[in-house]
């Protein structure tokens, strides 16, 4: 029909893809190079024979995508092999580190915090100069652009390339700890104390490196009402900061617009399944990992379906600051904020559960032609409600965005942003996640990891994620899972999906367990040490704030209670006192009803499943205690009605 | 259950036979019996007869035996029920219901002693009789005549499903049952390796769902009126869709009708407004928005809600029969009275089955509650209780001190 168009079309996108082919080269043969010879002639052979059968098609653009499929398919057979080999080859390394290094001295051990970060120069002076193939030239010719343009790949190469000097740090670091590991069990006390103290020694040093070259972790939520654009952004940053690559960036594009639903199609990078992407919606947390020039940071996109708050609260637990998202869009902003919109309710939500740093992304500014007066108006009725929900204005910031133009997220330099630039110059978004400080980690602390995820591990063994609310983890360490008898071996440890050797509080990790069956592994599970478990509650005192409710509480009010990643069904079986909101005190003791808004100390009684079962006890801990673990939501009918914290178990 | 014979005279006093036909009978049954109460049903009874010599011989015989009751025992446990069998579809679940009371026989026969201990197991369609002592009360007997009437109101089919969580409830007037619960662990989205461990876990999960209906739920029962799915999300919409789909694969055409003629996946309450079980629920959610709006016209306790009905403010009351099963006759009669006062004003009563959720709540509020008409302080009407009890007290000790 139309064949001249076509052809013209073909023709822009023709040079698109060849542009996209060679990174595409580069990628694979950076990693082939540093892995070895014949996985890069499998990946040769397989990239000719496309070629071969692309051309017969005759569309070089049909050719092109057919390409990117493959390699597709042949990059992550390549990961999984290379994890592998990459973990065998760590292991047997580590092993003969371990012979080499006892004569080391505490320097050694002393120096790798400032070497152990994560330092992508190295990378490519360590690849070594490959057979001259035309893809390597291809790849020595666009190097600097790959290796930026690779993050998405950086743990298989560290695997591979950069081994020796990364593995050499990070088991040197953990040398003294593991080697008096094994005789721990046996060991008196003190001198279990003593080790741990140099662990806890060797992390800190990390954590507090800010002035180094080290980036400082902190993990953010994404949240805000129903489309507003939270995945949609997310996806954007992540390109923008050279996280998603073109290839899965046109594979996302392409999909989304056969399946008729071209407007998502950032966010495809991060609403995964094929539920989320049929329905356009944002069902579960997807965790994701960007680092910016001073931060590592891991993003948690939370859903703002009101169905699925239960999962956004799990990822909020997880959470040290938030990101809010709000459509400036007429009549839409003003759908998520006013009651029973997400916004209002999320920020509640994340306050909470402990978050006080908040950036708020307004977002879809390009639906209302740039206006200032827009952008000071949301800013307006956000800042006061920030002040009501108690937001110190210090830890809020604000920052105008178009996420599916990419205006204003790394820099406004594009011509769409010009409308934009006219009158904003303040601080892109990354600039603002730049600057997020990372609360004060509680390392000290026996470890308290909530399991928000199980999953089964490449090999064997099963993989948890979640976060640590105290303590600190690694490799080779015995855990218990509270609730139940069973207790587990560390296998591996990944963070923000690299490997390393530990991991402290603050960080969301992937813990790959052994010697356990993974029926006594579940979400809401807690991982302790063995010797000093969490405790198992199944009525506690809390001390709670009221929402904005309709129904008041009353004793008895059967609630949803919530901590971390569980819930669970429960009963407000006393109301003991209601107190004053400023300073505390009792202001009137056992009252008949709390109505909106009153601050009140409560019983709460778990029940079981069916009426008359045995409730099931839960662990949980005391604010004062552990303050993540502390932290407990109530919920009825759907809707938030209270957040607080547990003062003290009861049994 | 059916009404075999009643006879009650004016004061109360006579007897009741009554023929219990299924596990709703049982629930009914256990409200009625209460302790001290007369109760004449079949047992089976081991009889060990010492002849001459000294040897011992023992069978067993089949009698009625008439008790003194000194407790009842009811246990529904449907959940454990068919758990390899499968139960042909279509018939209604096994009946798992039991219903044990215990206490002395009062009537002496050939094989019992007076006085002797006995545990009556009931069962369906075999005659109970029961007397009472106390005589027969306008609850009781309502109580009666509501289990009697033939074709009582819907029964639902329930499923309740989360992610990777499922419920398998039967829901009938007077009783929820949840017959089965399935968990199947699903990894969520986040997980490292992708989303094919989800789509996986969530495929069997749907297995699982399908399997366990089949089994738990008798769809193909014509009392069976409606079918519930219920979550939160889309859950709903995919457990139903995954269902007719495996149904119209493995050409199971009854499923797939009943399903369709059945299949209900949002606005219960509206579809089922009917029901008991729905008023309940409709009207302790009326008592629970009247908390919220009108603090005072909304009470709870036993001593609130009778000073309420003392001074006539009582529009609809709340109670459970949990209550009426108390085992102090006089606490029995108490909301007895409260129930019959309330009534004679024209005010209306609900009395809420705790097998119902809406019970389960109403007994966490102390089981009784009210919806005033007209707005009362609780503190207010206290503080003129005190003051009439005060004054009563002035009056006794001037009368003793004139007397």
């Amino acid at each position: 029909m139309s064949r001249h168009r076509l052809v013209r079309n073909i023709n822009i996108q023709d040079e698109l893809d060849d542009d996209a082919l060679s990174e595409e080269g580069d990628i694979m043969t950076d990693e082939q190079l540093a892995q070895m010879e014949s996985g890069y002639e499998h990946i040769r052979a397989v990239l000719g024979d496309e070629a071969v059968s692309g051309l017969d098609d005759g569309f070089i653009k049909d050719t092109l995508w057919q390409f990117y499929f493959d390699i597709e398919k042949s990059l992550s057979w390549l990961h999984d092999e290379q994890e592998r080999r990459a973990a065998a080859k760590e292991r047997k390394a580590a092993k003969e580190r371990e012979k080499a290094h006892k004569a080391i001295t505490q320097r050694k051990a002393s120096q790798t915090p400032s070497t152990s970060g994560f330092n992508t120069p190295t990378s490519r002076t360590m690849t070594p100069v490959g057979t001259p193939t035309k893809a390597s030239s291809r790849r020595a010719d666009s190097g600097a652009q790959s290796s930026k343009r690779s993050g998405a790949n950086t743990p298989a190469k560290a695997n591979s390339g950069r081994v020796d000097p990364r593995l050499l740090d990070l088991t040197a670091l953990n040398l003294q700890p593991r080697e008096e590991e094994s005789p721990r069990v046996d060991e008196p006390l003190p001198r279990m104390a003593m080790e741990r103290e140099k662990l806890i020694l060797a992390a800190r040093e990390v954590l507090e490196a800010s002035g180094k070259n080290v980036k400082r972790g902190v993990s953010l939520v994404v949240i805000g009402h129903v489309d507003a654009g939270k995945s949609t952004l997310m996806g954007r940053l992540l390109y923008e900061l050279g996280r998603v690559d073109e290839k899965s960036r046109h594979a996302n594009e392409r999909e989304s617009s056969r399946a008729g639903k071209s407007s998502f199609s950032w966010a495809w990078e991060l609403d995964g399944t094929a539920e989320e992407r049929e329905r356009g919606i944002t069902m579960d947390i997807a965790m994701q990992s960007l680092s910016t020039t001073h931060r590592q940071i891991t993003i948690l996109d939370a859903p703002g379906h009101k169905d699925f708050i239960p999962n956004m609260i799990s990822g909020a637990s997880q959470a040290d600051c938030a990101l809010l998202v709000v459509d400036a869009t007429t009549g839409e902003f003003e759908a998520g904020f006013n009651r029973g919109g997400q916004t209002r309710e999320h920020v509640v939500l994340v306050r909470s559960l402990g978050v006080s740093q908040v950036i708020v992304a307004v977002n879809k500014l390009d639906q209302v032609n740039w206006e200032q007066s827009r952008y000071d108006e949301i800013c307006e009725q956000l800042k006061t409600f920030f002040g009501q929900s108690g937001f110190h204005s210090s830890k809020t910031s604000f920052v105008p965005v178009g996420a599916m133009l990419g205006v204003n997220l790394v820099e406004r330099k594009a011509p769409e942003s010009s409308l934009l630039s006219k009158w904003y110059k303040g601080p892109t978004l990354v600039d603002l996640l730049d600057n997020l400080e990372p609360p004060v980690r509680d390392i000290i602390s026996p470890l308290r990891l909530p399991i928000s995820n199980v999953f089964r591990g490449q090999s064997s063994g099963i993989g948890i994620t979640g976060r640590i609310c105290g303590g600190i983890v690694q490799v080779g360490e015995r855990v218990r899972v509270i609730p139940g008898d069973e207790s587990a071996v560390v296998k591996s440890i990944e963070v923000d999906e690299r490997s390393v050797t530990w991991a402290v509080a603050g960080s969301n990790t992937t813990l790959y367990l052994t010697a356990i069956d993974h029926i006594h592994v579940n979400i809401g599970s807690v991982l302790c040490p063995p010797t000093d478990p969490v405790l198992l509650a199944t009525s506690f005192t809390a001390r709670i704030i009221v929402f904005d409710i309709q129904l008041p509480i009353i004793t008895g009010a059967s609630i949803e209670l919530f901590h971390h990643s569980r819930d669970v069904p429960a009963t407000i079986s006393k109301l003991v006192a209601t107190l004053d909101r400023g300073v505390g005190s009792v202001t009137k003791k056992s009252p008949r009803v709390l109505t909106k808004g009153t601050s009140a100390e409560i019983e709460i009684t778990l029940r079981g499943d069916t009426p008359g079962a045995v409730a099931r006890p839960i662990p949980i801990e005391p604010f004062s205690v552990n303050k993540e673990m502390g932290r407990i939501l109530l919920r009825r009918g759907g809707e938030t009605i209270a957040a607080g914290i547990v003062l003290e178990i009861r049994q | 259950m059916k009404l075999v014979g009643k006879y009650i005279e004016k004061t109360g006093l006579g007897h009741v036979t009554l023929r219990p036909e299924d596990d709703e009978d049982m629930w009914h049954l256990y409200n009625l019996i209460q302790q001290d109460d007369l109760v004449r049903a079949p047992a089976i009874r081991r009889v060990q007869n010492v002849s001459s010599t000294g040897s011992t011989e023992s069978h067993r015989v089949r009698l009625n035996l008439t008790l003194r009751v000194s407790k009842v025992e009811y246990s529904s446990s449907a959940a454990q029920s068919s758990t390899a069998d499968q139960a042909p579809s279509g018939s209604a679940p096994s009946t798992t219901t039991t219903l044990n009371i215990s206490g002395r026989v009062t009537s002496e026969n050939q094989h019992v002693k007076l006085g002797a201990f006995h545990t009556l197991d009931i069962e369906p369609n075999r005659d109970v009789r029961i007397e009472k002592i106390e005589g027969w009360d306008s609850i009781a007997l309502s109580r009666i005549e509501e289990s009697c009437v033939p074709g009582r109101g819907a029964e639902v089919g329930a499923v309740v499903c989360g992610e990777g969580t499922a419920a398998f409830c039967l829901l009938s007037q007077h009783l929820t049952v949840v017959t089965h619960r399935i968990s199947v662990p699903v990894p969520r989205k986040a997980s490292a390796p992708g989303t094919s461990q989800h789509e996986k876990a969530m495929s069997r999960f749907y297995m699982a769902v399908y399997d366990a209906f089949i089994r738990h739920i008798p769809y193909n029962n014509p009392s069976l009126r409606a079918i519930v799915f219920a979550s939160p999300g889309w859950v709903r919409d995919a457990v139903y869709s995954s269902m007719m789909n495996e149904a119209s694969r493995r050409s199971d055409k009854l499923l797939a009708k009943s399903l369709r003629e059945k299949g209900v996946k949002v606005h219960i309450v509206a579809q089922l407004k009917e029901t008991k079980f729905a008023r309940e629920g409709i009207i302790l959610d009326k008592f629970f928005k009247m908390l919220g709006s009108d603090e005072m016209r909304a009470w709870y306790g036993p001593e609130h809600v009778c000073l309420a009905a003392d001074r006539g403010a009582i529009g609809t009351l709340l109670i459970s029969d949990e209550l009426f099963r108390a085992s102090d006759p006089k606490t029995r009669k108490r909301y007895v009275l409260l129930v019959e006062s309330v009534q004679q004003k024209g005010a209306e009563v609900v009395i809420f089955s705790s097998m119902h959720e809406s019970g389960q709540q109403l007994n966490q509020l102390t089981g009784v509650a009210a919806i005033l008409t007209f707005p009362l302080d609780i503190e207010v009407v206290e503080a003129e209780e005190k003051e009439a009890a005060e004054e009563a007290e002035r009056r006794r000790l001037e009368e003793e001190g004139a007397g």
